[in-house]
């Protein structure tokens, strides 16, 4: 799941050898897709969905992805997010990770980010949130190996735990 | 939907980001680039409008001399001076109704006009029709892959809130104009049911696709220019109208303008290869079968029939002779195939003008009807369907009219 | 170092104006000529679509005149980049249009599969766009200096 244009058809491409379409314009996809990835030795499902900006859907295209949620509880979900926009893209992982759902972040345009000078400190975000966050590049397929092995890492947590861990790591303020 | 045990409210989830935020992120220094400027020049109006006229001049050109080249260049003379020949000696029972279904008239002389099942029901397709497809999809995916269709979007705001529309509805009409199926399933990221059916409406009404084109393109290149300002003058008066009687309300839609990007070879091949061989496996047993129905029709005097029946509307109120009844039956299956049938038939200048504007419009194509049936409500889609029967009379009458008034028709 | 390149700037205007008179005299042919154009020696002005490369001529004149003040200020330098690819569509497109058309040996039976001569139809007379394009070129060096500067692109 993702907001609109981050590279979730890329990064689907990439995972299962689909060809679903990838353009450069929010809104390509708007319908869902299913395809298999190999992950620790058998094939599971992968859904590519249309990009959203949050759970409450305001549009046709947002609605098959939050519905597609829905039915899916039991799901392991990949949360993609313009590294160099990552405060929206935040906004709908912590909303995913609040319906508990194990979740592993991918920072992808990681490229993109670093062309506009905008620096995100990974570890330091996973120590928050307490899910694993690895930065890629969908198009180019890097750091595509760390996120397949650390997907296993993925679990369900809650908010307080990350409400507490902001508050330790910013004693400074509030 | 689902179980929780917290949940925040908007403004403190927000909040919480931005405490992330404030945590891991670093914004940099960062002067604007090249790439950057290039991004504003295109959109303000000024700069942009000009820039995105040569765009369009570019495209079409290169459609044109790439469909040229196959079409005329190659494909009419392998299908016309030695296809057509050896297929009308070789087919057995010249006469017989096989021969008529399959190989059509026998002194014809061009595939255009044989409407046979493997003359015309393969000429069209593969002859004119998939180097149309391919040089359109070639542009298309080019221009989808550096990011500048979002910015036409912008462009095109201001004179599309006139009739009630976001920019973005250019993402789908141009979508359209390769083929209406992903054009009407793209116009999901609109917000309000009435943006919705307004465009579904007018894409499948007024737009002709890829295919169309290629159609028109062979058949003929010196009307198109005609044809398309005349759609283009039924797509912003219908949807004018629309937007002032259709209930509902246009809210404004927050679009993302991408950055530009170097544009991805292998994703553009993987484009062109899914569309080409979507094309060759859908489309082409649809001309067959086309071509076989009409023949048919023809041997069982249906279409002759229907032809009589027809006639007052077709000559009486369009002022086109009555034979336009067999590509009007083939416009149900493929509006290309259609138009391409136009060519066997003889027609004033007027008279095909006329036929081609209302083969474009009289009914999308039966892939795009059933797409209709399913992203619209009843009541939209009747509405729709009532729009379409409604702009049929009216534009067909008027051309009709204009024509006999400029002494033309 | 500044964003003043005098060499840039009195190039761009001259060129600025080239196009921009070509412009209008294609506006001319087309308005009073009506498609069948003209030609003197080398050059001609024609074709179906006359109407469309008038505008763009005229209208990417005017914004390389635009851009020669402050020609290397990135913003300024981004309006002349546009101006220039606006030359190269009209331009590429024609050149793209005679290869297609040079080609293919031609409809009728009896004539060959490929042109054997398709070399001829190359020569001139050329639309004043083709003359543009290597002039418009110049732009490449500027782009090119940039990215050398070690700025991104
Ligand atoms: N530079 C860069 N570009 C990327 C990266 N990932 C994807 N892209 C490009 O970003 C654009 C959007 O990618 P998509 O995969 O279509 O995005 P999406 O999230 O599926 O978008 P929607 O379907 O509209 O929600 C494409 O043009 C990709 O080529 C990346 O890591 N770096
Ligand atoms: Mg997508």
């Amino acid at each position: 799941m993702g907001q609109a244009n981050v590279g979730k058809s890329a990064f689907f491409n990439r995972l299962t050898g689909a060809k679903v379409a990838e353009s450069n314009y929010p809104g390509t996809t708007v319908d869902f897709t299913k395809g298999h990835m190999l992950f620790q030795g058998e094939y599971v499902d992968l859904i590519d969905v249309p990009g959203t900006f949050s759970l409450q859907p305001k549009d046709k295209a947002e609605e098959v992805a939050v519905k597609m949620l829905g039915e899916e509880k039991e799901a392991l979900v990949i949360c993609i997010i313009d590294a160099s926009k990552v405060e929206r893209g935040l906004y709908l992982a912590l909303e995913i990770i609040e319906k508990g759902y194990p979740v592993i972040i991918a920072l992808n345009m990681w490229d993109m980010a670093k062309s506009v000078n905008v620096k995100v400190d990974t570890e330091k975000l996973e120590q928050i949130l307490g899910v694993p966050v690895v930065p890629t590049v969908a198009t180019r397929g890097e750091g595509f190996k760390e996120l397949v092995s650390r997907m296993g890492q993925a679990a369900p947590v809650t908010i307080e735990e990350i409400i507490r861990s902001v508050g330790n790591s910013s004693r400074t303020h509030h | 939907m689902w179980e929780i045990a917290v949940e925040l409210t908007i403004d403190q989830r927000w909040d919480l980001v931005d405490r992330i935020a404030k945590e891991t992120i670093e914004v940099g220094a960062y002067e604007p680039t090249l790439r950057d400027t290039l991004a504003d020049v295109t959109v303000k109006p000024l700069t942009g409008i000009p820039f995105a006229i040569a765009v369009i001049y570019g495209f079409w050109m290169f459609f044109s001399g790439f469909a040229g080249f196959f079409t005329d260049g190659f494909f009419v003379k392998i299908f016309d001076v030695h296809f057509l020949p050896w297929i009308q000696s070789v087919f057995p029972g010249k006469g017989t109704w096989l021969y008529f279904i399959f190989v059509g008239d026998p002194s014809a002389e061009t595939c255009f006009e044989s409407f046979g099942v493997l003359t015309s029901g393969l000429f069209l397709p593969i002859g004119v029709v998939l180097p149309a497809i391919v040089a359109f999809y070639l542009v298309f995916a080019f221009l989808e892959d550096v990011g500048y269709l979002p910015r036409l979007a912008v462009l095109v705001d201001g004179v599309l809130h006139k009739i009630g529309l976001h920019g973005y509805a250019i993402i789908p009409t141009i979508l359209s104009l390769g083929c209406n199926v992903p054009g009407v399933t793209a116009c999901r990221p609109l917000e309000s049911r009435k943006q919705r059916f307004m465009m579904i409406t007018l894409l499948g009404v007024f737009i002709p696709c890829a295919a169309q084109i290629g159609m028109m393109e062979g058949l003929i290149p010196h009307l198109i220019g005609w044809v398309f300002l005349t759609l283009a003058i039924g797509y912003f008066a219908v949807g004018f109208i629309l937007n002032k009687v259709w209930p509902g309300e246009s809210p404004e839609i927050l679009m993302d303008v991408p950055p530009y990007q170097k544009p991805t070879w292998r994703n553009i091949g993987r484009k062109m290869g899914t569309r080409t061989s979507h094309f060759l496996m859908e489309a082409v047993p649809f001309f067959l079968l086309g071509c076989l129905i009409v023949a048919v029709m023809y041997l069982t005097g249906a279409m002759d029939w229907l032809g009589n029946a027809l006639a007052p509307a077709l000559t009486g109120v369009f002022g086109v002779p009555e034979e336009t009844v067999a590509p009007l039956v083939a416009g149900f299956l493929r509006k290309d195939l259609a138009i391409g049938l136009l060519g066997g038939i003889e027609l004033t200048t007027w008279q095909m003008f006329t036929s081609v504007v209302l083969l474009c419009i009289y009914f999308p194509c039966l892939a795009t009807f059933a797409l209709m049936l399913k992203e619209e409500k009843w009541k939209e889609f009747l509405a729709t369907m009532l729009v379409l029967v409604v702009t049929v009379f009216v534009f067909g009458g008027l051309l009709n009219l204009i024509g006999i008034g400029l002494g033309i028709a | 170092m500044g964003n003043r390149s005098t060499f840039g700037s009195v190039y761009f205007a001259i060129f600025g104006f080239m196009v921009l008179a070509l412009g209008i005299v294609e506006l001319v042919v087309v308005s009073t000529g009506g498609m069948e154009g003209a030609s003197w020696g080398p050059l001609e002005m024609g074709g179906m679509l006359l109407w469309w490369r008038a505008i763009i001529l005229v209208f990417a004149g005017l914004i390389y005149l635009s851009s020669v003040n402050n020609f290397l200020d990135v913003r300024q330098l981004g309006k002349s980049v546009i101006a220039s690819i606006m030359i190269w569509i009209v331009a590429g497109m024609e050149i793209w249009a005679r290869i297609a058309g040079s080609i293919p040996g031609g409809p009728e039976e009896g004539t060959p599969w490929f042109n054997p001569e398709f070399l001829a139809t190359y020569g001139p007379p050329y639309m004043p766009e083709i003359y543009l394009l290597p002039l418009s070129l110049v732009i490449l060096y500027f782009v090119g200096r940039r990215k050398k500067q070690g700025r991104l692109s």
